[in-house]
């Protein structure tokens, strides 16, 4: 995943840049205010974190990134777009990738059909395989299981799977919903060691997760959501030593 | 408590005077006999309209075949209305005393069989989430009109085949002797149906089980989370609705001054479609909204057959052989209905009434919401 | 007898041939959309008409291999359109209203279109039947249709296994969300799913109506409904559920009429469709979860 990427889309701001901005992000469904003004920041090369209890608003707001919900005010750039003006399709081609929560794979469709599908963007039929090549590096058990119907994958295989899809689009920014929900720890390790190895290659990552002392393990900074808003963000060596986060989110 | 017994008592005598004064007075309020045709025949079909609103408006399914169960309970009351004829021997008379003995058994008989219908066609199509109900509504209308017109009378088979050939085919059931149906459905036995089955319907809508269907059609995962079943809901509703529409049958066939024979082609698919019109115009779930629905679409259905015969359009038919005023007047309600469920899907009323209930007993709900009323959320 | 029943065969496989290309209209839709699009039996009609009215202009049976093919593809173009042009009119605008329009709505609407489409032919056609000009030789319709239905169904599994609209069209079908995900425009591929289902019924109406039916404005009642059972059956959703369904149909349908109960074929068509409702919800290939409360 590190040498020549001649499809990327490669983000106008430098290494070290805010890439992602979201400002008094405010989301409604259903009546409800999900989100009451969440503001945050993700720098390019950077592994940000959200954590929060269910139902804080981590995955509302990564849907509302990619536009998958309407929003109610705020603002959101990514690289100087502003994605409130584009559609969910557009935002995928500009380089924003999601693994939604649930793997969200297309059950019916072969492992390989599914991997393609994420080039979807970039209809490449040269640099497609060659992006597969690396997802199978990446986690060559997906490798192991190309023609076998996704749906027959295990969780964490189904996880794997869902995580290269998004990187066949190339994504200069991947946001992960709860990667480790569900999945046997075993593989929990394997995925992130993957997640780790995607950081490095030069892709930026905006990880929910509700595995606390997985997040600030493996993120550089994290954002605490509490009931719609950004209760604390730091450092998250600072954060795990914070006795507030120790109690509520580490077990003690 | 006592006062309320006492309430619903003079409601009760207050409608079957209304119906008694309708037996007697109609005659004399509209002399002509069309236009009371058209007026038996409008509140024949806001029977249909009310029964129909029960499972396409409260519940939130979609029935469209409701012809067939109308068509059912016509043949069912035809027969048995007959058989009583024949035997208390009133000769031509239909008289109104006589009616006490003819039309609870036709009626009754009628709502039971097409009652039946309903539970063989909702039970499996009502298990399954989906429209499979639509399908299976039109499937079942279909081919009862089809069984039926496709019997030739007068062949001697026995069986079930040779049962259906006696109900006279393509040319129309005339009752057991083929000299017309016992027509012994005056304006008492009309107008006591809608009264009834409005007030039938305003209970069902205002009580908990109409509640439990509004969650149902909400949200089915959470009602059924509450112990709310689905099926036996969407079941009963589609039982319930296919009887009203085997009493409006009854009706319609025995109608007084009416049609002498029950013809398969009266309950084709164009009249289920009407049906739905009558309910959707109004607004689904709303019981005035059917009441009114049930008499525009019968008043416009009948001012199309008075327009035909006049004189400028019959030059022009003359003209012009292949134009059907009707064909016209059903692109013009497709269209309706099309940009109607565009701009305004809930209908007319939406889900409202055009009286509010009056709040009796606790938690009334002011008619629910209609969710097209909510603010449009920003595009995506 | 024997003779009997191998003719038999071969007509209820020509006849199912062309229902399943209806059918395939219906199981595309539903499948991306869960919506019964009653306008498709319409749209098949209005495909017939379209198709007798190419045929007589390019000559009918003065030149039969011209009249046929580009009256065919002709037929094919129209309904494609038409059937496009439904989705935009009636469908979009209620999609994007998105959980707001009721769930019955989308039902009214697809009603409506087909009643108008019904009536409006009524209006512009007339409600007599119109015979269609006999450009094969009768001996080898069958033949011609059932080589068409295969040819085009082989086709079609290309379009959906090969190409980037039939996986993007499946990958709707699955997930909407995560199809938007890979940067599917799903407006385009539902567009693209209506206009190819159409297309596909227009080619079973020509055919249909080569084997010496004639075209009138309700023939789409008719043949519309066997079609939809036809997708049920095999597993709505489903492709070659749909092709599965249209031939079992067909052959059963052919071989009723070798019993004294020919008039009641489309009873038992429909006694089995509740026949498989009770026993099979998802249909005989239908693979997604079955849709039970």
């Amino acid at each position: 995943m590190r040498t020549k990427h001649p499809n990327r889309a490669e983000p106008k701001a430098a290494l070290g840049e805010t890439l992602l901005a979201i400002d008094d992000l405010r989301v409604s469904y259903g009546g409800i205010q999900a989100l009451k003004g969440v503001s945050l920041e993700v720098k390019r090369g950077e592994i940000v974190a959200m954590i929060g209890a269910n139902g804080a608003g981590k995955t509302t707001t990564l849907k509302s990134i990619v536009r998958l919900l309407p929003l109610a005010g705020g603002s959101i750039r990514y690289d100087g777009l502003d994605l409130a003006q584009l559609s969910t399709e557009a935002i995928v081609e500009t380089g924003v990738a999601l693994v939604p929560e649930g793997r969200a794979i297309f059950g019916g469709l072969t492992v390989r059909e599914n991997l393609e599908l994420g080039a979807f963007s970039h209809k490449d039929g040269a640099t497609m395989s060659e992006t597969i090549d690396d997802v199978v590096q990446l986690f060559p058990r997906i490798g192991e299981r190309m023609k076998q119907q996704a749906g027959t994958l295990s969780g964490g295989e189904q996880q794997m799977l869902a995580i290269g899809r998004a990187m066949m689009s190339r994504p200069a920014l991947l946001l992960l919903d709860e990667p480790s929900l569900g999945i046997a720890p075993k593989l929990v390790q394997q995925i992130f060691v993957a997640v780790e190895a995607i950081a490095k290659s030069g892709t930026t990552i905006l990880l929910v997760e509700q595995n606390t002392r997985l997040a600030l393990k493996y993120a550089k900074r994290a954002y605490v959501l509490r009931t719609g808003t950004i209760a604390m963000h730091g450092d998250t060596r600072e954060l795990a030593e914070n006795d507030e986060i120790k109690a509520a989110y580490l077990g003690g | 408590m006592g006062s309320s017994i006492v309430r619903q008592g003079l409601g009760a005598v207050a409608l079957v005077g209304i119906a008694i004064a309708a037996e007697f007075g109609l005659e004399l309020l509209i002399p002509d006999t069309a236009f009371r045709q058209l007026v038996m025949l409008a509140l024949v079909n806001v029977v249909v309209a009310l029964s129909l609103n029960v499972i396409n408006g409260m519940a939130g399914q979609f029935s469209i075949g409701h012809a067939g169960f109308v068509g059912i309970g016509a043949y069912t009351a035809a027969i048995v209305s007959g058989h009583i004829h024949e035997k208390i021997g009133e000769g031509a008379e239909f008289g109104f005393g006589a009616s006490f003995v003819v039309m609870p058994p036709a009626i009754a008989a009628a709502a039971l069989v097409a009652g039946l219908f309903g539970l063989v066609v909702g039970l499996p199509s009502l298990r399954l989430k989906g429209d499979y109900l639509a399908i299976v509504t039109l499937g079942f209308a279909e081919i009862f009109r089809l069984v039926i017109a496709t019997a030739s009378p007068g062949t001697e088979a026995t069986g079930l085949g040779g049962l259906i050939s006696r109900l006279g085919g393509q040319q129309g059931y005339g009752g057991p002797t083929d000299t017309g149906v016992a027509q012994y459905a005056g304006p008492f036995w009309v107008v006591g149906a809608v009264l009834v089955g409005v007030l039938l319907a305003w209970r069902l809508k205002f009580s908990g089980w109409g509640r439990a269907l509004r969650a149902l059609r909400e949200d089915e995962i959470a009602a059924a989370a509450v112990g709310v079943d689905p099926t036996s809901y969407k079941v009963t509703s589609f039982v319930i609705a296919a009887m009203g529409g085997g009493v409006a049958g009854a009706l319609l066939a025995c109608m007084r001054d009416g049609n002498p024979t029950v013809q398969p082609e009266q309950f084709n698919f164009l009249y289920s479609f009407d049906a739905i019109t009558m309910v959707i115009l109004g607004g689904s779930g709303s019981v005035s909204g059917a009441v009114a629905g049930g008499i525009f679409v019968t008043v416009t259905v009948k001012l199309i057959e008075q327009l035909q015969r006049l004189e400028a359009v019959e030059l022009f038919r003359a003209a012009h052989p292949d134009f059907d005023l009707n064909a016209l007047r059903m692109v013009v309600y497709a269209a309706v209905l099309i940009v109607l469920m565009v701009m305004r899907p809930a209908g007319v009323f939406g889900e409202n009434e055009i009286f509010r209930a009056k709040p009796r007993g606790p938690a009334q709900p002011p008619g629910g919401g209609p969710p097209a009323d909510a603010p449009a959320e920003a595009a995506s | 007898m024997f003779d009997n029943l191998g003719s038999a065969l071969l007509t209820g496989i020509a006849q199912g041939a062309m229902i399943a290309l209806v059918a395939l209209g219906y199981s595309m839709v539903y499948g991306i959309l869960k919506l019964i699009n009653f306008a498709h039996s319409e749209v098949f009609m209005m495909g017939a008409f379209v198709g007798l009215f190419a045929l007589q202009a390019l000559g009918g049976e003065g030149s039969p291999l011209l009249a046929g093919v580009f009256g065919t593809l002709a037929a094919m173009l129209f309904a494609g359109l038409l059937g496009t042009v439904v989705e935009k009119l009636a469908y979009a605008p209620l999609r994007a209203r998105g959980k707001e329009a009721s769930r019955i709505a989308p039902l009214v609407t697809a009603l409506g279109m087909s009643v108008l489409l019904q009536n409006l032919a009524q209006l512009l056609f007339s409600a007599r039947v119109q015979s269609y000009p006999q450009i094969i030789p009768i001996g080898e319709t069958r033949i011609v249709i059932v080589v068409a239905c295969f040819a085009t169904m082989i086709g079609l599994w290309l379009l959906v296994h090969r190409t980037w609209f039939g996986k993007s069209m499946r990958a709707l079908s699955m997930n909407v969300d995560a199809a938007r995900l890979m940067g599917v425009r799903t407006g385009r591929v539902i567009g693209l799913t209506f206009m190819t289902g159409s297309s596909l019924a227009a080619l079973g109406a020509v055919l249909y109506c080569l084997d010496q039916s004639p075209a009138y404005p309700t023939m789409g009642t008719v043949i519309g409904t066997r079609a939809f059972v036809a997708a049920v059956i095999g597993g709505i959703g489903s492709i070659p559920g749909a092709m599965l369904g249209g031939l079992l149909i067909g052959v059963l349908g052919e071989l009723t009429k070798l019993t004294p109960y020919s008039k009641f074929q489309d009873v038992l068509v429909f006694a089995a469709l509740i026949g498989v409702l009770l026993w099979r919800p998802s249909g005989l290939l239908g693979s997604t979860a079955v849709e039970k409360v």
